[in-house]
């Protein structure tokens, strides 16, 4: 007895060395990306604040950058609203006023709205990547919410805590999104390979979709985190699948995750009504 | 005894706040990051007890954790390494060194603390990618990745020894 006492005191530092071991890898393994710990995450306050400390000191660095983007996508939205004008006054010149007629029923709103946040936490670089934002359960943001930058898809929101939340970006092994290639309505998944943050692959697309290089693929709508047509990029190479059957397409990020400064996070008013109703129906299967 | 708390809690905080506000930024032809805040573990007194040593790694690696979303595996590689800090030191240096020197250039020598720093850093690195990576398969780009990182490493913790003022006044 004595001797093992005298063991264990002399050869403590094993103990505890296979204690900590344990306790890290039951860490990193309990770790599931749905089910994160906010404690150890830098959604938490203290990390949560010196990371948006840094954030805020780098947000300046960039102005010149954002209010370029910005210019261009104000463009572009007028552009377009004069266009709709147009086509508004052109209808109106041929249509007959009808008295009768309601206006649509205010439920056929178009479900989404956004809810806009900064970034204080980036990282492009491990294989599972992540980001903090500045917003979170208190403005609104609750998990599986749909994240988008002013140019496309960032990636889905994993974790919330009162005022910070953490993403996972399309630049981790961990999400899939339902994507297409614009024009055309066949469905395949994007998935990161890990390696290069300015490509993400397209898997599964089926053989006889018709598509060219420098197409857009974009989000198909076929999951309630995302409206249909978010751009996500540009398609730059394919190649066949393993089996022949699907094309595996290389698509260059719109998203610049690199300088990530600014998001938007959407919001689908419906999107619980549609996952019960989904969950409804696998039960009765 | 104090003095040497007092300067290991600056090590530590300055440490950690240089790794997570800069380094953690860098990626050098996206794929080396420098893991600088390695230099507290490497730079504790030489007769710090190895059960404290452990613990001080395994605290050092969670902290970094929190900051990169990462948790358990910062803390699982730096606890890994921080094992091997003892018998390292006796295996390169030897048993005769006085217990309240923190290694440095002076008391290892150039090519000690080198060699001590280069294959601390080796250990430290194969952990934590091996563990990162346990999700994606690529060996031939997670060995370009640790090799890279390694070199980065501890080419930074040796420059940083070099400038190292307190080092250099402990000298006089």
């Amino acid at each position: 007895m004595r001797k093992l006492l005298d063991f264990i005191v002399r050869k403590r530092h094993w103990f505890l060395f296979l204690l900590l071991e344990i306790v890290s890898l039951a860490l990193v393994y309990r770790n599931h990306a749905y089910q994160r710990t906010i404690m150890l995450s830098s959604a938490n306050v203290i990390s949560g604040h010196v990371s948006s400390a840094s954030g805020y000191v780098n947000s300046y660095l960039n102005l010149r950058d954002i209010n370029r983007d910005l210019l261009e996508r104000n463009g572009h939205l007028e552009m377009e609203l004069l266009e709709l004008q147009d086509q508004l006054e052109m209808l109106q010149a041929d249509h007959l006023p009808f008295e009768g007629f309601t206006s649509p029923d205010s439920l056929a709103v178009f479900p989404y709205d956004f809810i806009s946040a900064g970034v204080v936490n980036n990282s492009v670089t491990h294989l599972s990547n992540y980001i903090t934002i500045n917003k979170g359960a208190n403005d609104g943001i609750a998990p599986d919410m749909g994240v988008v930058s002013e140019k496309g898809v960032v990636g889905i929101v994993s974790a919330v805590s009162d005022n910070f939340a953490v993403i996972i970006p399309l630049l981790n092994p961990k999400l899939k999104l339902s994507g297409k290639v614009s024009g055309s309505s066949y469905f395949g998944s994007v998935t990161w390979n890990g390696r290069n943050a300015r490509i993400v692959n397209l898997e599964e697309l089926p053989r006889h979709v018709e598509f060219d290089k420098g197409d857009m693929v974009v989000t198909s709508g076929y999951s309630a985190v995302f409206p249909a047509g978010i751009i996500v990029g540009k398609v730059v190479d394919y190649s066949k699948q393993h089996d022949d059957n699907f094309y595996s397409l290389e698509v260059e990020l719109a998203t610049d995750f690199q300088s990530l400064n600014n998001v938007r996070v959407i919001k689908n008013y419906h999107q619980q009504e549609q996952l019960n109703l989904e969950k409804e129906a696998k039960r009765n299967d | 005894m104090i003095n040497h708390i007092i300067r290991n809690t600056i090590y530590f905080i300055v440490l950690v706040l240089i790794q997570v506000l800069v380094l953690n930024n860098i990626h050098f032809l996206r794929i080396a990051t420098p893991f600088l805040y390695l230099y507290f573990i490497l730079k504790l007194p030489i007769g710090t007890s190895k059960s404290m040593v452990i613990f001080l790694s395994f605290i050092m690696g969670l902290v970094i954790d929190t900051f990169t979303n990462t948790p358990g595996m910062h803390a699982a590689a730096c606890t890994f390494a921080g094992f091997f800090r003892q018998p390292l030191i006796n295996l390169l240096i030897g048993k005769e060194l006085p217990v309240d020197l923190s290694p440095s250039y002076r008391t290892f020598g150039v090519s000690g603390f080198f060699r001590y720093t280069l294959i601390f850093v080796l250990i430290h690195h194969l952990f934590l990618f091996l563990i990162e990576s346990f999700t994606l398969f690529d060996p031939l780009f997670l060995a370009l990745r640790i090799g890279a990182s390694v070199i980065t490493t501890t080419i930074l913790i040796c420059t940083v020894e070099a400038f190292n003022i307190e080092t250099q006044k402990s000298a006089e």
